[in-house]
């Protein structure tokens, strides 16, 4: 210590300073602890899903469609099946959820009662549970007709990812600045031209990132595909008939006694995780360059 | 000076300008006549009467709230796109009143254009920023919109620092180009009437200097109505001057007399800088 500067005992420890300083460590361990358990819940499941799912990937895998057990058979049918029934419940979600996303942000002021009501429903949808949308599809589009067919499975899965895509639409397009909406009008573009070429055009990467999300969302349901596409031990192409779908495979495979079939409903999970995590990395990036 | 344009003097006691286009008296663009506007419940204007003559530049000053801006955005009904906000009276225009409930609002806003306080760049090139609203009205060849694109660029001063990068992005120009890409954007359309709702408010003062000098000869060929918070832009530019407070007209005259000579003490303590 130098005795050129006189101290005025300025510094003298503080028992309160001390106090806060302590807890600020115990908040900051606290919060760390959580963490880290939670990325360790993670890793180990994808731990599992790694050294399991691998074990079973093969190329007889992917190439080969299913079949009885001890056949060397693989999941061609359901991967293609799945593809088929997630992009065309996309096909049938996109248009439904974007234009509905755009009334509810362009005409669905906030004095609108139906806009209100449509909002609302759209909110509750997102949180039904999945298997009670395939109770209902199977009701309207499997009972009547007397059999199940992937074009019901596509209905449920579109009915989930409406509401993801109504709500990120609407979300997006109110962040387009009013200023645009009139700079738009002051050219004497009608509205509907205003909120395609402008308000949509620069809302693109956040409406584009709702569907991705809405994919992500889907691309997993097993529930919703269990009374509607059923499932199918064979190739089919058909919409009206049965299809197989990696789901609602693992689901049917993961339980059975026999060994291969065991192995192949991970090798599928493995696929489902690899395409969900392939889609999310695809909304980062899309996100990052708008 | 003939002595024809001499009685034309006499006949417009507002004319004090000696260039050549004053000799001749002017015509009348926008005849307001018992104006009334109101906010839902709130009303912000208060019978105003106004002429804005053609081809000369009025600006509109007065405290925030005053109703200036509200005001220019009738011009082009703006407020049409809020519900709950409507107008009587009579905006003369062209022989007739654009207040009327069919009158068809795509057709007035590409005869009255309009400039907003903050660059609005569409999310486009510089190119289609210009091309945009040019298509919504007329159905140009390639060759005829480039030419179009050039000479409205070229009269904003804006083509030699744009025209080797046309197909990029409009949000990569800055502040006072952007500003000046709305303007050539406003005038690309060929409206008669042009409004200006604080147009450099949000930019440099270098920038704003080259927008006043823009306006100066843009108004050979447009009416143009701006609205201003700054005394001396409206004395730069200003052919007439309109003071509004608390939603009515205090007074309207030239920018002159306005600034040194006005008729109202409302005015007077406003432009001295002792409210507002």
């Amino acid at each position: 210590m130098s005795d050129s500067v006189v101290s005025t005992n300025g510094w003298k420890p503080n028992p309160r300073a001390a106090r806060r300083r302590s807890a600020d460590h115990v908040a900051t361990a606290f919060g760390m602890v959580m963490a880290g358990i939670l990325v360790l819940v993670l890793a180990s499941i994808l731990w599992t899903l790694l050294s399991r799912g691998l074990a079973g990937l093969s190329a007889a895998a992917i190439m080969k469609p299913m079949g009885p057990p001890g056949s060397s058979s693989g999941l061609a049918n359901a991967i293609v099946g799945s593809l088929i029934q997630t992009f065309l419940a996309l096909l049938l979600a996109t248009p439904l959820g974007l234009g509905c996303g755009i009334y509810l942000s362009e005409y669905g002021t906030d004095t609108n009662k139906f806009a209100s009501c449509v909002r609302f429903v759209s909110d509750v949808l997102m949180s039904v549970p999945s298997i009670l949308v395939g109770l209902f599809v199977y009701q309207v589009m499997v009972a009547p007709f007397g059999h199940f067919s992937a074009l019901a499975g596509s209905v449920a899965l579109a009915i989930l990812a409406v509401p993801i895509i109504v709500r990120t639409t609407e979300d997006m397009l109110r962040l387009v600045p009013t200023a645009m909406r009139e700079a738009g009008a002051a050219l004497g573009a009608t509205r509907w031209r205003v909120t395609l070429s402008l308000c949509l055009r620069s809302a693109k990467t956040g409406v584009l990132t709702g569907i991705l999300l809405a994919l992500a969302r889907v691309s997993g349901e097993t529930a919703p595909l269990l009374f509607t596409s059923l499932g199918n031990q064979n190739w089919s192409f058909s919409l009206t008939r049965p299809m197989a779908s990696l789901p609602v495979t693992i689901y049917q495979y993961a339980g059975a006694s026999y060994e291969d079939w065991v192995q192949l409903a991970w090798a599928g999970a493995l696929l489902v995780t690899m395409g969900v995590l392939a889609i999310n990395i695809a909304v980062r990036v899309s996100a990052r360059r708008g | 000076m003939t002595s024809g344009t001499l009685q034309g003097m006499t006949q417009d006691s507002m004319m004090t300008k000696t260039d050549p286009q004053a000799a001749k008296i002017p015509e009348v663009a926008l005849a307001v006549r018992n104006l009334n506007f109101y906010y839902g419940e709130n009303h912000a204007l208060h019978d105003i009467s106004v002429d804005f003559q053609a081809r000369r530049v009025t600006a509109m000053i007065g405290p925030s709230g005053c109703g200036k801006s509200t005001l220019l955005r009738i011009f082009n009904r703006m407020y049409d796109l809020y519900p709950g906000q409507r107008a009587t009276g009579e905006v003369m225009f062209d022989g007739r009143n654009i207040l009327d409930h069919d009158l068809d609002l795509n057709i007035l806003r590409a005869r009255v254009g309009m400039v907003f306080q903050k660059p609005t760049p569409f999310p486009m090139s510089i190119y289609d920023n210009i091309a945009f609203g040019v298509r919504l009205h007329e159905k140009l060849n390639k060759a005829d919109m480039d030419a179009r694109v050039q000479d409205v660029l070229t009269r904003v001063a804006l083509w030699n620092e744009v025209r080797d990068r046309l197909n990029a992005p409009a949000s990569g120009l800055s502040g006072g180009q952007q500003q000046r890409l709305c303007i050539a954007r406003s005038i690309a359309t060929r409206p008669e009437v042009l409004l200006l709702d604080e147009p450099t408010s949000a930019l440099d003062p270098i920038s704003t200097a080259r927008i006043e000098e823009l306006l100066d000869e843009l108004k050979e060929e447009f009416t143009i109505a701006i609205v201003t918070h700054n005394m001396q832009q409206a004395a730069r530019c200003a052919d007439q001057v309109a003071f509004f407070y608390m939603g009515r007209l205090i007074e309207v005259d030239s920018a002159d007399r306005m600034f040194t000579n006005p008729k109202q003490q409302q005015t007077q303590d406003y432009i001295t800088g002792r409210f507002g």
